[in-house]
């Protein structure tokens, strides 16, 4: 395993040279108290005077994060988000000084993924350098197991709870019907591929009783999980605990598919607020039926899927390089173009995905569905 | 269902009693039971007179009390008169001086248990304080404006002072034409022209006229608009709303009227306005909740509200992210350490104990991000509160025994318990006590806290 002072020279590697380069070009917006900060945390930093320096960030991240919570984050100055990520970079790095230790590691590789998710860019992508390099040294060494989170695109870490709650009414949303008859779902949503949401079709499901009431589904207790839980995917779930099989049936449109019903995956998403899955398509119908919690949804048509710009390997082809809710225009500037529908799943809720349909999904809550693929 | 009289949260907080219409709190905790109400909201294109561009630091100057407990009923006595008792009083203060404002010692960026204010010229005479995040101005009953921290300078003739990061407003003493609102920028010193100036007229009539024409800084003597650090900043008020007091926090205002009524507008993402839904208000809106209540005091946290009674209750609501409504918080209860309902502290050995606070059948307890809906709060049994005031994630609240409470978000010690510990639970600041002071103001910076004291009357 790579030593601290290996770790803190491939850190120092990243950073600019000078004390003058470590500076952010901000507009009137942060005030010249924030600036005096922003000044006294690089030259703290480059005096070497770790632990004032890491005193200077907490307070730049502290403030900002203020702002970053003050009005929708839509209107947030971006100046402010680079002001936090510029915060969570020199504390990523201060608290890898040796000699550091695991813990110390993670919590730096923990303050990059704040830096990412709700900062903004700054000094060339640099926390996303610095991020590849503590996970990097962390890998190769122990790293505190999350469990049985995967690491591929289909999970992702949760991004930080205090994400407002996305302004619906201003997107188009997914039409809602309530129990429509099969030959009216077929008609007008299986067969054009057309996302709705099925009221009265899963609320009456035990599940959505029983388990709400005592928070979780039995042989869960989010207590128990670890922090950084990720966001599991059970696919065996039912099959390990049967008994949560009766909780659930499998929706009646389901019939209206080629395949038998042994062919139907279920799988069980549980997940802290804050859980993101980013865009990606699945090559099956999907009902996705909400049991706790609520999720906010954007789906896309794949009639879009360039101004998706999906990955280019064949792994990864299914999966958008887009981040839906901060996206890159200046990467990716078709993305700002494309419409979309989106929705707020609540419990009792079935969203009907079409096949290849795109779907983003973050949870507002902490977060049981319950999702059964098709064909 | 709104109208309803809110009912007391913390005697009732357990998962099994969730109502559909239980406004307090459900079994998943994080927001009201009924979503169907809170999503989606209405669009909120259009809200008027910018009424939503509040700033961050919420000017807070502070009202000095004569010692004489103040009557419920009565209005508030002028200031400048009796104040003879008060000469032996102190102001104190605790939390984050980052900038080097004037927080007691001074040293280092912190204080973490109240120390005596050292400024230049003393603070005996200091009647008011308004602190902004990087700098604090003190005013003196001699007319004096000092400033201290990131911004500095001093300059006299003015009566009341409003602190905010973009904007120092100040109030300048009348008589007649000579009365006049000021507005500097703060790194100015007070030296050269304000930003701009708007003249005011006294308070001849309307809800304010038997107080003093200071020391209601965002709202304007004759309470006819308010100040706010953003633009428009010069912003009318309804005649009809007899404003008595105003308070702004990062994204709403709240309002308190001749007749003890609270009004709120502005942002409700996190359920600061009190109206049972997150969707903003453009234009003040009376809480329909505290009808038939008459209200003392309000006060505005960055994200939450409080407001008294006359006969002394707490009312909150808002936020909760780090416990700054007295109600147990997530990021509390993921650390095992949410106390609500249960006590809290070292064990034997002196080991922080891990308490979670569980509900009847032993599932983990309910915890609340946000109160959209005004909730009381009890602080002590037979304590009655005389004075509140916010930082941005604090609260801190005066009773008329002369006890200071504070709970929220402590990193920077600005609850002065000694520690920079987050509680989501009212506690008292034991230095007053043990000093045997009697606390007869408080004003709150966002992450600081001002007191004022006096040593208690020998029986």
């Amino acid at each position: 395993m790579a030593g601290p002072s290996a770790l803190w020279e491939a850190l120092q590697a990243l950073l600019p040279r000078t004390k003058e380069e470590l500076k952010l070009e901000l507009g009137e917006k942060v005030e010249g108290s924030v600036v005096m900060l922003l000044q006294e945390a690089a030259e703290l930093f480059h005096g070497g005077q770790r632990r004032k320096c890491l005193q200077t960030c907490e307070v730049l991240l502290d403030y900002s994060w203020e702002k970053l919570n003050t009005g929708p984050w839509q209107h947030v100055d971006k100046d402010w988000r680079r002001v936090y990520a510029f915060g969570c970079l020199l504390k990523a790095v201060c608290l890898c000084e040796p000699p550091g230790d695991a813990a110390s590691v993670a919590a730096a590789l923990k303050a990059c993924d704040m830096g990412l998710l709700m900062g903004a860019a700054i000094l060339g992508d640099i926390l996303l350098k610095v991020a590849a390099v503590l996970q990097k040294h962390l890998l190769s060494g122990k790293r505190p197991a999350p469990g049985p989170s995967q690491e591929l695109p289909g999970t992702k870490k949760a991004r930080n709870d205090h994400m407002p709650i996305p302004d619906v009414m201003t997107e188009r949303t997914v039409p809602r019907l309530h129990c429509p008859s099969l030959q009216y779902f077929k008609k007008h949503f299986l067969v054009p591929g057309r996302p709705v949401i099925l009221e009265g079709v899963a609320n009456h499901w035990p599940c959505m009783k029983k388990w709400r009431a005592s928070c979780v589904p039995s042989g869960f207790s989010p207590v128990e999980q670890p922090k950084d839980i990720g966001y599991l995917a059970q696919h065996q779930l039912f099959d390990q605990i049967p008994e949560l099989k009766q909780d659930i049936s499998i929706p009646d449109y389901c019939c209206l598919g080629d395949g038998e019903e042994e062919e139907i995956t279920i799988n069980a998403w549980f997940g802290p607020q804050g859980t993101v899955s980013p865009l990606h398509q699945d090559p099956q119908q999907n009902f996705l039926a909400q049991v706790m919690g609520r999720k906010y949804i954007r789906l896309y048509s794949p009639q879009e899927s360039e101004a998706l710009y999906p990955h280019d390997t064949h792994l990864l082809h299914n999966t958008s390089q887009v981040d839906v809710e901060n996206p890159d225009l200046e990467k990716f500037p078709r993305f700002a173009e494309a419409p979309f529908l989106s929705c707020v799943l609540s419990p009792g809720e079935v969203l009907f995905i079409p096949a290849k349909h795109w779907h983003y999904v973050r949870a507002l809550d902490l977060s049981f569905s319950v999702s059964f693929w098709w064909s | 269902m709104l109208g309803s009289r809110p009912t007391r949260v913390r005697s009732e907080l357990s998962p099994s009693q969730t109502k559909k219409k239980d406004w307090q709190h459900s079994s998943l905790g994080s927001l009201i039971a009924d979503p169907l109400v809170l999503w989606p909201p209405r669009p909120s294109g259009g809200l008027g007179t910018g009424s939503t561009e509040l700033g961050l630091n919420r000017p807070r100057p502070e009202l000095l009390e004569p010692s004489r407990p103040l009557q419920p009923g009565r209005s508030q006595p002028k200031t400048l008169r009796g104040m003879d008792e008060e000469r032996r009083g102190t102001w104190f203060g605790f939390g984050f001086c980052g900038f080097g404002q004037a927080l007691g010692s001074g040293l280092g960026r912190q204080v973490h248990s109240p120390e005596p204010v050292r400024m230049p010229g003393g603070s005996v005479d200091v009647c008011r304080v308004s602190a902004s995040w990087s700098y604090t101005a003190f005013v003196t009953r001699g007319g004096r404006v000092q400033l201290s921290g990131a911004a500095g300078g001093a300059a006299d003739g003015y009566t009341d002072a409003c602190a905010s990061e973009e904007l120092l407003v100040l109030l300048r003493a009348g008589p007649g034409a000579g009365a006049e609102l000021q507005a500097w920028a703060p790194g100015s010193a007070l030296r050269g022209e304000p930003l701009w100036s708007h003249a005011v007229q006294e308070a001849e009539h309307g809800p304010n006229r038997d107080e003093t024409q200071a020391g209601l800084l965002p709202l304007l003597p004759c309470a006819r608009a308010y100040v706010s650090p953003r633009p428009s900043f010069y912003r009318p008020l309804a005649p009809t709303l007899r404003a008595r007091r105003l308070e702004l926090g990062a994204e709403h205002a709240l309002l308190l009227d001749a007749a003890g009524q609270v009004f709120s507008w502005g942002s409700g993402r996190h359920g600061q306005l009190g109206h049972g839904t997150l969707e903003p208000e453009p234009e003040p809106r009376l809480l329909e909740a505290l009808q038939g209540l008459r209200m003392a005091e309000v006060a505005a946290g960055g994200w939450h509200s409080v407001c008294l009674s006359e006969t002394g209750d707490i009312y909150i609501w808002g936020w909760n992210e780090s416990g700054q409504l007295a109600l147990p918080t997530k990021s509390l209860a993921e650390d095992g350490k949410t106390t609500a309902g249960e006590a809290s502290g070292l064990d034997e050995d002196g080991s922080e104990v891990k308490r979670v606070s569980a509900g009847e059948d032993g599932a983990p307890a309910p915890f609340i991000a946000v109160q959209p809906f005004p909730a009381l709060l009890d602080l002590s049994p037979g304590s009655e509160a005389v004075k509140v005031s916010c930082g941005s994630r604090h609260t801190a609240v005066l009773t008329r025994t002369g006890e200071l409470y504070t709970w929220g978000w402590g990193k920077y010690g600005q609850l002065g318990h000694k520690d920079t510990t987050t509680l989501d639970r009212p506690c008292r600041v034991e230095y007053f006590v043990d000093k045997q002071l009697q606390v007869r103001t408080v004003s709150c910076g966002p992450w600081n806290t001002y007191v004022y004291a006096v040593e208690k009357e020998k029986s």
